[in-house]
C-alpha cells in the first residue's frame, strides 16, 4: 500500500472517533458542538504521557481517553440539564475555552536533550513515539483500525441491549422515557462519559500519528463536521457516522475529483441528501430493513 | 354550509380519520361528540386547512376547499377556535384581536369590531393591555372566540371550548355560542360536555375511532346513551 | 488613570458591541420564526460582503453602491439558505436543518474563496475623519457612525415589529405558529421574508464592520456566526432588546478583557461567561418568566 492511501485511511479512522462521539450524544437526543474538546484533551494528555513521562503508548492512550471522559463528566454535571440550543452552545463554549486554554498552555521540559512539550499557539510538536519505536505507517494504521473496530463492536453490542434501547428512547422523547421509569439524567451522563472517552481515544491516536497537535486541530470545524457525519451517514447504526466520514474524506477529499470545489459539491450534496433523508442514509428504517434482509438470507442459508 | 365527504387524514402511517362524512347546515349549531382520541381535533384541523387530508373533499358554501391553505380558508369565511385556545401568549389582548383580523384591510371597521368584542366580552376590555399568556383559562377562551370572530366568519368551528373551565364559565361560553348563532353565524362545535352540547345543538354527530357512528337531532337518543357512547365509545363493547 | 482606561474600554466596547448587536438581532429573528439554528448566517453575511468587496476591487464601485450590493447579496444568499435548509424541513427535523445550514456554510465559504482567493482584502473605509477628543477619551468617528447606524436599525426593526401589520405577523409566528396559521397568516411566507430581512440586517452589520476595519478577511463568516450566536445567547434568546443588550455586553466585556488580559484571554472570557450563564442562569440577561416559552422552544431545538 502506498503512503498516501495509508494516510487517508488513518485520517478516516481518527475522525471516525469524533463522529462516533457526537453520534452517541445524538442518540440520547443531545446536540453537542463540543466533542472536539475531548479529542483535544485526549491528544494533549496522551502526548504528554509518552513524550514527557515516557509512558508506553497503550497506557498513554488509555490515560488520555480516561482524562477526556472525566472532563466530559464534569462538563456533563454543569450542562446535561440543558437541552436543545442551550446544550449545544454550552458545549461549544466549553470547547472554545479548551482550545484557547491550549493556546495559552506552555509546558516545556528538557527530554533527552531536546526541549519538548506543548508550546502555546505553536501546539505540541515532536510526539515521536511511533517514529522512535520504528512503527511502519501500515502498522500504525492497523492500530487505529483495531481500536476503531473495538469501539464499534462495543457500540453495536450496546445498541442491542436494554441500555441501548433506553438511549434511543430518551433521544426520541425524554419526557416519555422519564414516565417509563428511565433515569434520563444518569443515562445521559453515561452517554456523555462514553462519548468523551471515545473522542479522547481518537485524539490520542491523532497526536501520535500526526506527531503533533495544535489548538487549531480541534476548533469548531471538527466538532460540527463530526455532528454532520452522523446525520449524513445515518443515525440508525454506529456504522452511519463511519459512512459519513467515508463519503466526505474517503470519496471527496482523497480522490480530489472536485479539487478546489469539494466543499461546493459536498455542501450542496449534504443539503439535498438531508431533504430526502433527514436522519441520514442509514437511518432507523434503512437499518431495520437491512437487518431483516440479512436475517432472511441467514435463515435461507440454514 | 360545510360539507365533509369521506375525509381520510393520517399522521404518518396512522389514519386518524378513516372516511368521515358530515355536514353543518347554514345558520344552525352542529355538534360533534366523541371520546378522547376519536379524531375530532384532527377533523377540525383538516377542515381549517392546517392538516392536509389524504382523501375526500371538503366544501364550504358549495366551493371545494380541500387542500387549500389555512389563510385561503379564513378568507372564505371560516374561523377556528382551536383546542386549548392557542392564544398568542406574549402578545396583548388587543394585539391578539388585531391578529384575528389579519386578513382584513378595513382598519376602521376592524376598530369598530374590536369595540364590539369588548362589549360582548367586558373582561377582555379590562385586560386589553395585558399579555394573553397571563389571562385565566376562561379569559383565554373568551379571547380565542373573540379573535376568531374578528375575521367576521360565516362559519365558526369551536374545538372543546369548555375544556378545563369552571361550570359558570362553561355556561357563559354556551350562552355566547347561542347568541352568535342568533346573529347568523353557523356553528360547528366539538364538545365533551354532552349535556350542554345537546341543549344548544340543532343536530349532532357521534364519532369514534376516526368514523362517524351516529347522526341525529337531540332527543332522538336518550342523553345518557349519548353520554355513554361519547365518553366510553361503543366499539369496545362490540369487540 | 485606571478610570480613564475603564471609560475608554467601555466606549470602545460599546462601539464594537453595536455590530455584535446587529448580528444578534438577525440571528434572533431567524431563530424566533424558525426555532432552528442557522449556522450559515455568518457565511451569508460573508457572501454579501465579498460580493461588495469584489465590486470595489474590480470596478472601484462607490461606497453606497457597495452597501447596496452587500445588503442585497446577503438577502439573496439568505433566501438560498432558507430554501435549501429550512423550507423543506418541518420543525421536527431541527438537527437536519442545522446540519444542512452547516453544509451550506462550507459551500458558501469555498465559493467566496473562489471569488477572492486572498486571505485579506481591502474594503472602502466608512469615512476618514480624525477621531474625536472628548476630555481624555478618544472616539473614532466611524465607530460613532456604526453605533448610530446600529441604534437606527435596531429602532427601525423594533418599530417594524411592534407597529406594522407584517411585524404583527412575524410576532404571531414567533409566539404561536399554529395559531398564526389559523388566523390566516401565511406562515411559510412570513418565515421566508423574515429570513431575508434578517439576512439583510446581517448584511448591513457586515458592511459596517468591514468599512470600519477598511478590510475583510476570510474569517468574517465564522466570526459573524460565533459572535452573533454568543450575543444572542447572552441576551437570552428571546427578543430584539435582549439581542442588543447581549451584543453591547459582549463588546464591552471583550474590550476590557483585551485591555487587561490580552487578545487570547479576551475570547476565552466571552465563552466563559456564556458557559457560566448557560450552566447556572440559562434565562440570559433578559431572563424572565415571559421567556419561559421561548426557553421551552430553545430546549427542544
Ligand atoms: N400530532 C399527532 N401525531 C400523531 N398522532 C396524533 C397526533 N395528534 C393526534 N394523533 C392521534 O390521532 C388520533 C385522533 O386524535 P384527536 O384528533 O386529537 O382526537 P380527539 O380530538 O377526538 O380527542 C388519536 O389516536 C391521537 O393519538
Ligand atoms: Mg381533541
Amino acid at each position: 500500500m502506498d503512503g498516501y492511501l495509508i494516510t487517508i485511511l488513518s485520517n478516516i479512522g481518527m475522525v471516525s472517533f469524533v463522529a462516533l462521539s457526537a453520534y452517541i450524544l445524538l442518540l440520547s437526543g443531545q446536540i453537542s458542538f463540543g466533542q472536539q474538546a475531548y479529542f483535544g484533551i485526549g491528544a494533549y494528555v496522551a502526548g504528554i504521557a509518552t513524550v514527557m513521562w515516557q509512558w508506553p503508548l497503550a497506557g498513554a492512550l488509555l490515560f488520555g481517553s480516561l482524562a477526556a471522559g472525566a472532563a466530559a463528566g464534569l462538563v456533563g454535571l454543569a450542562t446535561l440539564r440543558l437541552s436543545g440550543i442551550y446544550f449545544a452552545m454550552a458545549t461549544l463554549a466549553f470547547a472554545e475555552i479548551m482550545r484557547i486554554a491550549a493556546e495559552l498552555f506552555v509546558y516545556r521540559r528538557d527530554i533527552g536533550g531536546i526541549e519538548s512539550g506543548p508550546d502555546g499557539v505553536d501546539g505540541f510538536r515532536d510526539i515521536r513515539y511511533f517514529f522512535a519505536n520504528e512503527f511502519s505507517p501500515l502498522e500504525t494504521c492497523l492500530i487505529v483500525y483495531a481500536l476503531l473496530a473495538t469501539v464499534l463492536a462495543i457500540l453495536c453490542i450496546i445498541e442491542r441491549t436494554r441500555a441501548g434501547r433506553m438511549l434511543r428512547q430518551i433521544g426520541e422523547d425524554p419526557l416519555l422515557a422519564e414516565v417509563h421509569g428511565i433515569n434520563v439524567m444518569s443515562v445521559r451522563m453515561i452517554a456523555a462519559l462514553a462519548a468523551g472517552a471515545v473522542a479522547g481515544l481518537g485524539g490520542g491516536l491523532y497526536a501520535h500519528l500526526m506527531t503533533y497537535v495544535e489548538p487549531k486541530s480541534f476548533d469548531i470545524m471538527l466538532g460540527v463536521h463530526a455532528l454532520a457525519y452522523g446525520l449524513i451517514g445515518g443515525l440508525g447504526t454506529a456504522f452511519g457516522p463511519i459512512l459519513g466520514v467515508l463519503i466526505d474524506i474517503g470519496l471527496l477529499e482523497s480522490t480530489r475529483i472536485f479539487h478546489g470545489y469539494r466543499m461546493i459539491v459536498f455542501g450542496g450534496l449534504v443539503a439535498v441528501l438531508l431533504i430526502v433523508r433527514p436522519r441520514g442514509l442509514l437511518d432507523e428504517v434503512a437499518v431495520s430493513r437491512i437487518r431483516r434482509a440479512l436475517r432472511r438470507r441467514r435463515d435461507a442459508g440454514d | 354550509m360545510l360539507d365533509v365527504q369521506d375525509i381520510v387524514t393520517s399522521y404518518g402511517k396512522i389514519e386518524a380519520l378513516k372516511g368521515v362524512t358530515l355536514n353543518a347546515a347554514e345558520g344552525r349549531i352542529t355538534c360533534l361528540l366523541g371520546p378522547n382520541g376519536a379524531g375530532k381535533t384532527t377533523l377540525m384541523y383538516s377542515v381549517a386547512g392546517v392538516l392536509k387530508p389524504r382523501r375526500g373533499t371538503i366544501k364550504l358554501a358549495g366551493d371545494d376547499i380541500t387542500g387549500q391553505s389555512p389563510a385561503a380558508i379564513v378568507a372564505r369565511g371560516l374561523a377556528l377556535v382551536p383546542e386549548n385556545r392557542l392564544v398568542f401568549p406574549q402578545m396583548s389582548v388587543a394585539e391578539n384581536l388585531d391578529a384575528g383580523a389579519y386578513q382584513r384591510r378595513d382598519s376602521a371597521e376592524v376598530a369598530v369590531d374590536i369595540e364590539r368584542m369588548y362589549t360582548r366580552f367586558p373582561r377582555l376590555k379590562e385586560r386589553r393591555a395585558q399579555l394573553a399568556g397571563t389571562l385565566s383559562g376562561g379569559e383565554q377562551q373568551m379571547l380565542a372566540v373573540a379573535r376568531a370572530l374578528m375575521s367576521r366568519p360565516r362559519i365558526l368551528l369551536m374545538d372543546e371550548p369548555s375544556l378545563g373551565l369552571a361550570p359558570l364559565i362553561v355556561e357563559e361560553i354556551f350562552r355566547i355560542v347561542g347568541e352568535l348563532n342568533k346573529d347568523g353565524v353557523t356553528i360547528f362545535l366539538v364538545e365533551q360536555n354532552v349535556h350542554m352540547a345537546l341543549k344548544v345543538a340543532h343536530h349532532f354527530y357521534l364519532m369514534e375511532q376516526g368514523r362517524v357512528t351516529f347522526s341525529g337531532e337531540p332527543g332522538k337518543l336518550a342523553e345518557d346513551e349519548v353520554i355513554q357512547r361519547a365518553y366510553l365509545g361503543t366499539s369496545r363493547e362490540k369487540r | 488613570m485606571a478610570a480613564v482606561d475603564l471609560a475608554q474600554n467601555t466606549l470602545d466596547g460599546l462601539m464594537i458591541g453595536s455590530s455584535y448587536a446587529l448580528l444578534a438581532i438577525g440571528f434572533t429573528l431567524i431563530f424566533g420564526v424558525m426555532r432552528r439554528l442557522n449556522l450559515a448566517y455568518g457565511p451569508t453575511i460573508m457572501a454579501g460582503v465579498y460580493l461588495g468587496t469584489a465590486a470595489f476591487i474590480s470596478f472601484g464601485a462607490p461606497i453606497l453602491v457597495i452597501l447596496a450590493i452587500v445588503v442585497i447579496g446577503a438577502a439573496v444568499v439568505g433566501l438560498y439558505v432558507e430554501r435549501l435548509c429550512f423550507r423543506p424541513f418541518g420543525e421536527a427535523a431541527r438537527t437536519a436543518s442545522m446540519v444542512a445550514s452547516f453544509a451550506l456554510w462550507m459551500q458558501i465559504e469555498e465559493a467566496a474563496m473562489h471569488l477572492l482567493p486572498r486571505h485579506m482584502n481591502p474594503f472602502p473605509p466608512l469615512l476618514s475623519a480624525p477621531p474625536l477628543q472628548i476630555g481624555p477619551l478618544l472616539l473614532r468617528a466611524d465607530h460613532l457612525v456604526m453605533l448610530a447606524a446600529t441604534l437606527l436599525i435596531a429602532g427601525a426593526v423594533t418599530y417594524f415589529l411592534a407597529r406594522t401589520r407584517f411585524g404583527l405577523a412575524i410576532r404571531a409566528v414567533i409566539d404561536q405558529p399554529r395559531a398564526a396559521a389559523i388566523v390566516g397568516i401565511h406562515v411559510q411566507r412570513v418565515m421566508m421574508l423574515t429570513f431575508v430581512l434578517a439576512s439583510a440586517v446581517g448584511g448591513l452589520a457586515g458592511f459596517l464592520i468591514a468599512a470600519t476595519d477598511a478590510q475583510v478577511t476570510a474569517m468574517i463568516g465564522m466570526w459573524a456566526t460565533t459572535k452573533g450566536l454568543v450575543a444572542m445567547m447572552l441576551g437570552g434568546l428571546g427578543s430584539v432588546k435582549g439581542a442588543i443588550a447581549g451584543g453591547l455586553l459582549l463588546g464591552v466585556l471583550e474590550a476590557h478583557a483585551q485591555w487587561f488580559l490580552g487578545p487570547q484571554v479576551r475570547d476565552m472570557v466571552a465563552w466563559g461567561l456564556l458557559f457560566v450563564l448557560l450552566a447556572f442562569w440559562p434565562g440570559g440577561l433578559m431572563g424572565s418568566k415571559a421567556l419561559d416559552r421561548t426557553m421551552a422552544v430553545g430546549r427542544r431545538v
